[in-house]
């Protein structure tokens, strides 16, 4: 049997009144991240729910649209602040383009957190590698926040941000922000410069070469899509970083959100549940793997 | 709330023991709650008693009847209803009724029906609201659970329903609300079962490999085994004992006895497949690559069929339903199939595009993953899926192909290939 050792740690999901009714939501404002990517601002609208609602970095709600659907989407602020929450999302499917026509002050549905979040504890004292490509940096936004918020209880936080255009990058102003800070190192590459563009061009992994890591003291986070979450975490191990260290974000399909479904089974694994966050050692048989 | 937890921890430790006697093959009695009592007989005409105690007791009561040429599970009114004389041949992909013996009443295998569509219902409505201000009003929620006894339950789905307990989550308190499934459990607690033993297996059974069958001795409320004159009649729960008071029984007779063991002991003989279960897990587990994938996918049609079939397939889709204004909406939760494309579909394509893919992942699924989801096989062995495949494609036989095939594959040719679970990669 799979253990679910952390799951008494993780907050109650919020699911309305029953497992499959979400709890009404308003968008509080939306902020355009590029030319399809949105971050959409909710805040419940139960007072009671809002006070209640918590969750950990690397959790996801599902995000409901009145009569169009449910899509599972990471939760992208700061969990010190839970009484409102931001989902950074493609408009690319149903259910996201309904919750864009919304807008502000649309109303939508959330039900959540689910899942398992990332290491936040087993973090703390380590060197932290963050390597986000496009839409992957919005569940890593709450580990940056989290850092912020504590920032000495790690040590060294570098985080690798590959995108395809300038233009592209998700959260630009706060990219700076953190730079400027001094709080984090911040390495940012693009597939595709522009004129503007006096950083790095290329694939993330190439941001490595720039880093010294220390394999032993490191802690690794990926979450970008398929072929950068496999080359990533197959150089960090190159580096001797051992698979335990290595904690990687898969993205499926998912539809109830707490193991019921069926739809986002990985080999053993119901993602919703035993993930969307894995260890890189729980996965090392399968993660090569095609069509698993 | 903690009433429902400590009902679901008294029914797992009610049950615990008596499965694993029955996984051993053994047919020893377990001196427990949940025990088969005495067998007693129930004579012939006495059926006609039982269903209309059931009906007196409010059930509607559902048993397998003839429709469209299959034997499915529908109300009925009286044994009438029942399908006397009626037996079934089943081959891979072949399903036909044919005329059995005239003075027996359960002489066929499972049809395509199964008790799954009452505590797990194809289509099921989940509750109904509408946009109001500022919220969404719920206008009805999910329909009333019927009150239902099921007639001629075979041993092996009610394996099949002890699995689903387990998906279900009614064997293991919740840790969440949201995991917790209330209409299954109401629906779980309030229906009866009367099992009725197999005494001639189907063609594509095999129960015996599992140890889920040709007897039930558990899970039940009233067990029956047919014979000539009437049936070999066990309680197996508070509420079967108290039915089995009400009903005409006698003592069976030493000879009605040894004819039950003897049909037992028979329809052990004469299971249509068998699946060499041991270590089918570590089997599965080395499998991942392995060119018989690319050979069944040759012939697997991505029907879906098995899926729709299985006694234990629990995956689901949960749409809405607006009426034509878009103001009420209809949240419904549905049976959907592994072999569909759109079942893995995330915006970079589905997760499973090949077929090949999709065999093995429902494969694998059933006979080594769930048993790390649940601790349990999701295979009972009541053959469906062989006989309701439209190309035959026989599991236990792609089993014996797996184990008898060394030609596997090589690995995918990927950087990635070098991972290792131990350490670096070379």
């Amino acid at each position: 049997m799979i253990a679910h050792v952390d799951v008494d740690g993780r907050p109650e999901p919020i699911c309305g009144m029953d497992q499959w009714m979400p709890a009404p939501a308003r968008i509080l404002a939306v902020q355009t991240e590029n030319f399809n990517t949105r971050t959409f601002r909710l805040q419940f609208v139960d007072p009671v729910l809002r006070e209640q609602f918590r969750f950990a970095p690397g959790q996801f709600n599902m995000l409901y649209a009145p009569g169009v659907g449910e899509a599972a989407i990471s939760i992208s602020s700061d969990p010190a602040r839970p009484g409102v929450i931001d989902h950074t999302i493609r408009v690319v499917g149903s259910v996201t383009r309904a919750v864009d026509a919304a807008g502000p002050g649309g109303l939508v549905g959330l039900r959540g957190p689910f899942g398992k979040p990332w290491p936040m504890k087993q973090m703390e004292g380590h060197n932290l590698v963050i390597v986000a490509g496009g839409i992957g940096l919005a569940p890593l936004r709450p580990v940056i926040y989290s850092i912020l918020n504590e920032r000495d209880r790690y040590r060294r936080v570098v985080l690798l941000y590959g995108c395809r255009t300038p233009e592209d990058r998700l959260y630009a102003h706060e990219l700076e922000q953190w730079e400027d800070r001094g709080a984090i190192q911040v390495l940012v590459t693009v597939d595709n410069a522009t004129a503007a563009w006096t950083g790095p061009v290329g694939v993330v992994t190439n941001l490595l070469k720039r880093l010294r890591v220390s394999a032993q003291e490191t802690i690794v986070l990926v979450c970008g899509p398929k072929i950068l979450n496999r080359v990533a975490a197959w150089k960090f191990l190159q580096l001797h970083v051992p698979p335990s260290r290595v904690y990687v974000s898969l993205e499926r399909n998912m539809n109830c959100g707490f193991g019921r479904c069926g739809h986002c089974q990985y080999d053993k694994f119901f993602v919703c549940r035993d993930g969307p966050v894995f260890c890189f050692a729980d996965i090392a048989d399968v993660f090569a793997k095609e069509e698993i | 709330m903690l009433r429902a937890v400590a009902r679901r921890r008294q029914r797992a430790a009610a049950s615990l023991p008596n499965r694993d006697a029955a996984m051993k093959g053994t047919t020893a009695m377990v001196v427990s709650h949940a025990s088969p009592g005495a067998p007693r007989f129930l004579p012939r005409a006495a059926l006609a008693d039982l269903v209309t105690l059931l009906q007196d007791e409010g059930f509607t009561v559902v048993g397998p009847t003839v429709v469209d040429g299959v034997v499915m599970y529908r109300p009925i009114d009286s044994p009438d209803d029942l399908p006397h004389g009626v037996n079934d041949v089943q081959q891979r992909g072949t399903y036909r009724l044919a005329e059995g013996d005239p003075e027996l009443t359960f002489e066929f295998a499972s049809g395509p029906d199964s008790p799954k569509r009452f505590l797990f219902p194809p289509q099921q409505q989940l509750m109904q609201f509408r946009v109001q201000g500022e919220g969404f009003e719920v206008t009805a929620g999910p329909p009333d659970v019927p009150k239902i006894a099921l007639l001629g339950v075979r041993p092996c789905d009610l394996a099949a329903i002890r699995v689903q307990d387990r998906v279900f989550g009614q064997d293991d308190p919740a840790t969440f609300r949201c995991e917790s499934e209330p209409w299954y459990e109401q629906a779980r607690e309030q229906t009866l079962l009367v099992a009725v033993n197999c005494t001639s297996p189907g063609g594509n059974c095999f129960c015996v490999s599992w140890g889920t069958g040709p007897e039930a001795h558990e899970g039940f409320d009233l067990s029956l085994t047919e014979l000539r004159d009437g049936f070999i009649c066990r309680a197996g729960s508070p509420r079967g004992k108290e039915l089995a008071a009400k009903l005409p029984l006698r003592e069976p007779t030493r000879t009605e006895l040894d004819l039950a063991e003897l049909l037992m002991n028979r329809a052990c003989e004469h299971m249509g497949r068998a699946l060499d279960t041991a270590s089918v897990k570590e089997l599965l587990e080395q499998k991942r690559e392995d060119s018989h994938w690319d050979e069944v996918a040759q012939r697997c049609l991505s029907c879906g069929n098995c899926t729709m079939v299985c006694p234990t397939c629990f995956c689901s889709t949960v749409t809405d339903v607006t009426d034509l204004s878009g103001e009420e909406t209809t949240r419904v939760r549905s049976w959907e199939s592994c072999f569909t494309h759109q079942f893995s579909y995330t915006v970079a394509g589905p997760g499973r595009d090949s077929l090949r893919s999709r065999y093995r992942h429902w494969l694998r699924h059933k006979l080594c993953t769930w048993q790390d989801q649940f601790g349990v096989s999701g295979c009972v062995g009541c053959g469906r899926c062989i006989t309701w495949c439209p190309v035959g494609i026989d599991i236990t036989q792609e089993v014996q192909a797996l184990r008898n095939d060394s030609t596997s594959l090589p690995a995918p040719i990927a950087p990635a290939c070098a991972f290792s679970s131990e350490g670096s990669p070379p």
